[in-house]
């Protein structure tokens, strides 16, 4: 089966630390696998920074948005499909 | 006295040039606490006394002897350990821009030392007939001669009497060229760059003739219980600390942060409004900002944060060795808004903003405007004067910046305001404003609760009256959908009189990402040695909110004026997340009205009752 691609943009304190602006990744549909297979890139620990093992989602600090929607105002589960765009965006603000 | 107060207040009429200490009304404070409520409140005296002068408040010329101009601090502003609390508000009346109440908000360290110069407000009055500038110093207020001053820039009039005036903690305030010269959207800046900026309040003090204001001083703002300060300060500088983006997010980045998130989320207006979606973000953004041009950062008196951003642009036609910013808006306004992705550009215009004393939201909205009335070509070649507005043309934004303060050539036009420019060449649907002020940078078609806050806030298209953006793209304090317009009513109105309170504390928008009601009713009841709870602070907020409302109601403006542009009403957004979305407008409006207890944009005699404002 063919494996859905996706691009994911990493911006602020998350582009400095891992030092990548992007990267493309495949994963089988699920964010976890997502980012599983996006740490094997960028380290193991990118996993952490992004996921909460313990309650097995992303991390609530997280602003994490599927072609611009941020995944908590998703209803229902979230199938990450060919072509999507990530951004991952630490706690961040301003006015 | 209560705790936070200086206990004197400045009225200075500068017809008469008299200038006469008051005591701070303790009892107004109570229920307005300071700060925007204390304006808020002083204005409805001032309408009351008009009124029975036979003068309507619709007919104050906010040019004219009679608008007045409020400088207030509140009872955080400068108590060592309230976080963030280096600010002063600045209201007028009339604002020269919009025909509504004159508002805003600044940082650095002018509000602190006004209050260790030893007053709370200043209260000015009446027109000069040449320049002048009011001395404070330790106490003693003095009007003095500003005909030296009259003609220099911000950082020239900043620097020459920081130096003319003795004693600690200095701090001025003033206008440049483009406040002498009544340019609508000319501002107030204070340090240099920090800047009162929105409503035009520096055409105000250029209609008055004053110059600056200048303050210095070394006493202490008295603090009722100092143990028990101590100890919640602590905590709250504590919680500060650890929040990842009091903590963390702004220091690092500045406000700028927020370019691509917003774009992200198809909220960054591009080419005037026509779209939410820019595609040269990156090049604009806070993080290219702090890899290519970020030397140092710079906090406001009392800040743990540190947002302020020292830049350089170190070679080409918009060289500057040395200067502060671009904020988040700025960068939006001069380089989103008018599709100027020169970061080298953005950064000059912006200078240029604060050398001249211009508000660089309504100088960069208003340029996009001319740029798509001149696209569409409903300007005269001859209009122009050779200034090739065309949107991402960033010789001309800068051009345009510069002309805009002297009011040559075609600034003569964009000095007007976006309102006005978009009227005189026939098309106001082209002005991405509301109630004459323009909009800052977000689209609510891709963030719905925003477009209600800027169709309700009392000063016009403002995003800080009520920053539900907060919620609805940031997550703070919790996240709800930007897309969605149920029930964003109850949240408008819920950082709206949150906002009120933060203001007249006066306190800065941004320790709010990490201190709430509570910490805001604590900090408070220990300098005050009053018991305030939340719902109190939050009731002295709707007090406020009310009682501006009720003032610009007498200027004509109601339930229709609570609008947006038709573009974000009538035309779907064509790109993006909020692709096909427009703002269901009137749906939220009837929700928050009904929350408000107003009646087509205005108070209801039960809700004034019920808030105890007596007319």
């Amino acid at each position: 089966m063919l494996m859905p691609s996706v691009k994911i943009k990493l911006f602020a304190t998350l582009r400095k630390k891992y030092g990548v602006r992007e990267v493309y990744v495949e994963c089988d549909g699920t964010i976890k696998d997502l980012i599983e297979n996006a740490s094997k890139i960028l380290g193991e620990e990118f996993f952490n920074d992004i996921y909460d093992k313990e309650r097995n989602k992303v991390r609530d600090d997280r602003i994490f948005t599927v072609n611009g929607r941020n995944i908590k105002d998703f209803k229902g589960n979230i199938e990450i499909k060919d072509d999507d765009v990530i951004a991952i965006f630490p706690p961040l603000a301003g006015g | 006295m209560s705790g936070g107060y200086m206990g004197r207040i400045l009225r200075v009429d500068l017809t008469a040039r008299t200038l006469n200490v008051e005591s701070t009304p303790e009892e107004a404070v109570k229920r307005y606490l300071g700060g925007k409520g204390y304006a808020v409140y002083t204005f409805y005296q001032y309408l009351k006394d008009y009124e029975s002068k036979g003068i309507l408040p619709a007919d104050i010329d906010p040019l004219g002897p009679e608008n007045v101009l409020i400088f207030a601090t509140g009872p955080g502003t400068g108590v060592p350990g309230f976080p963030c609390s280096g600010r002063y508000h600045a209201m007028a009346l009339r604002s020269p821009l919009t025909g509504s109440i004159g508002s805003a908000n600044s940082g650095g360290e002018w509000g602190p030392f006004l209050k260790f110069s030893g007053f709370d407000a200043i209260v000015i009055e009446g027109a000069s007939e040449d320049p002048v500038y009011l001395s404070i110093v330790n106490g003693e207020a003095d009007l003095r001669s500003a005909c030296d001053l009259w003609g220099k820039n911000v950082f020239d009039t900043c620097r020459i009497l920081t130096r003319k005036v003795g004693g600690k903690n200095k701090s001025v305030a003033c206008i440049g060229p483009a406040g002498e010269n009544l340019a609508r959207m000319a501002c107030i800046v204070n340090d240099e760059h920090r800047a009162a900026g929105r409503t035009g309040l520096g055409a105000v003090m250029g209609s008055k003739k004053l110059k600056a204001v200048v303050v210095s001083g070394e006493e202490k703002v008295p603090v009722a219980e100092p143990d028990k300060f101590r100890e919640i300060s602590r905590e709250c500088l504590e919680k500060m600390r650890k929040n990842a983006v009091t903590g963390e997010g702004l220091p690092t980045y500045g406000t700028a942060i927020l370019i691509n998130v917003i774009n992200t989320a198809g909220g960054l207006p591009y080419k005037n409004w026509q779209t939410g979606v820019n595609p040269d973000a990156e090049k604009i953004s806070g993080e290219t900002l702090a890899e290519t041009y970020l030397t140092a950062r710079r906090a406001c008196w009392g800040c743990i944060i540190g947002c302020g951003r020292i830049t350089s642009v170190k070679t080409g036609p918009f060289q500057i060795l040395g200067t502060e910013g671009p904020e988040y808006e700025s960068i939006w306004a001069l380089g989103g808004s008018t599709a100027v992705k020169d970061l080298d550009a953005i950064i000059k215009a912006n200078h240029y903003c604060d050398e001249f004393g211009l508000d660089p939201i309504s100088m960069g909205s208003t340029i996009a405007a001319a740029m798509e009335l001149n696209e569409r070509g409903y300007i005269p070649k001859e209009d122009l004067q050779g200034l090739d507005l065309k949107f991402g043309n960033s010789a001309a934004l800068v051009e345009a910046v510069w002309r805009t303060a002297y009011r040559t050539g075609f600034g003569k036009y964009l000095a007007l305001g976006s309102k006005k420019l978009c009227e005189i060449y026939g098309h106001p649907e082209l002005s991405m404003s509301v109630k004459g002020l323009e909009m800052p940078a977000y689209d609510p078609r891709a963030i719905k609760g925003i477009g209600l806050t800027y169709a309700t806030a009392n000063r016009g298209g403002c995003h800080v009256t009520g920053y539900t953006v907060s919620s609805e793209i940031l997550g703070i304090p919790e996240k709800i959908d930007p897309l969605v317009p149920e029930g964003k009513a109850k949240w408008a109105k819920l950082f709206q009189d949150f906002t009120c309170v933060v203001n007249s504390t006066v306190n800065c928008l941004f320790s709010t990402f990490a201190l709430g009601v509570k910490d805001y009713a604590d900090l408070l009841s220990a300098i005050t040695g009053w018991s305030l709870t939340e719902d109190d602070l939050l009731r002295i907020g709707e007090r406020i909110y009310n009682l501006e409302r009720v003032i610009i109601n007498k200027y004509g403006f109601d339930g229709n004026d609570d609008t947006l542009p038709g573009r974000l009403i009538g035309e779907p957004m064509p790109e993006g997340p909020a692709k096909g979305h427009v703002v269901e407008l009137e749906k939220m409006k009837e929700e928050y009205y009904k929350l408000r207890g107003w009646i087509n944009g205005k108070p209801s005699s039960e809700k004034l009752k019920e808030l105890e404002i007596e007319l």
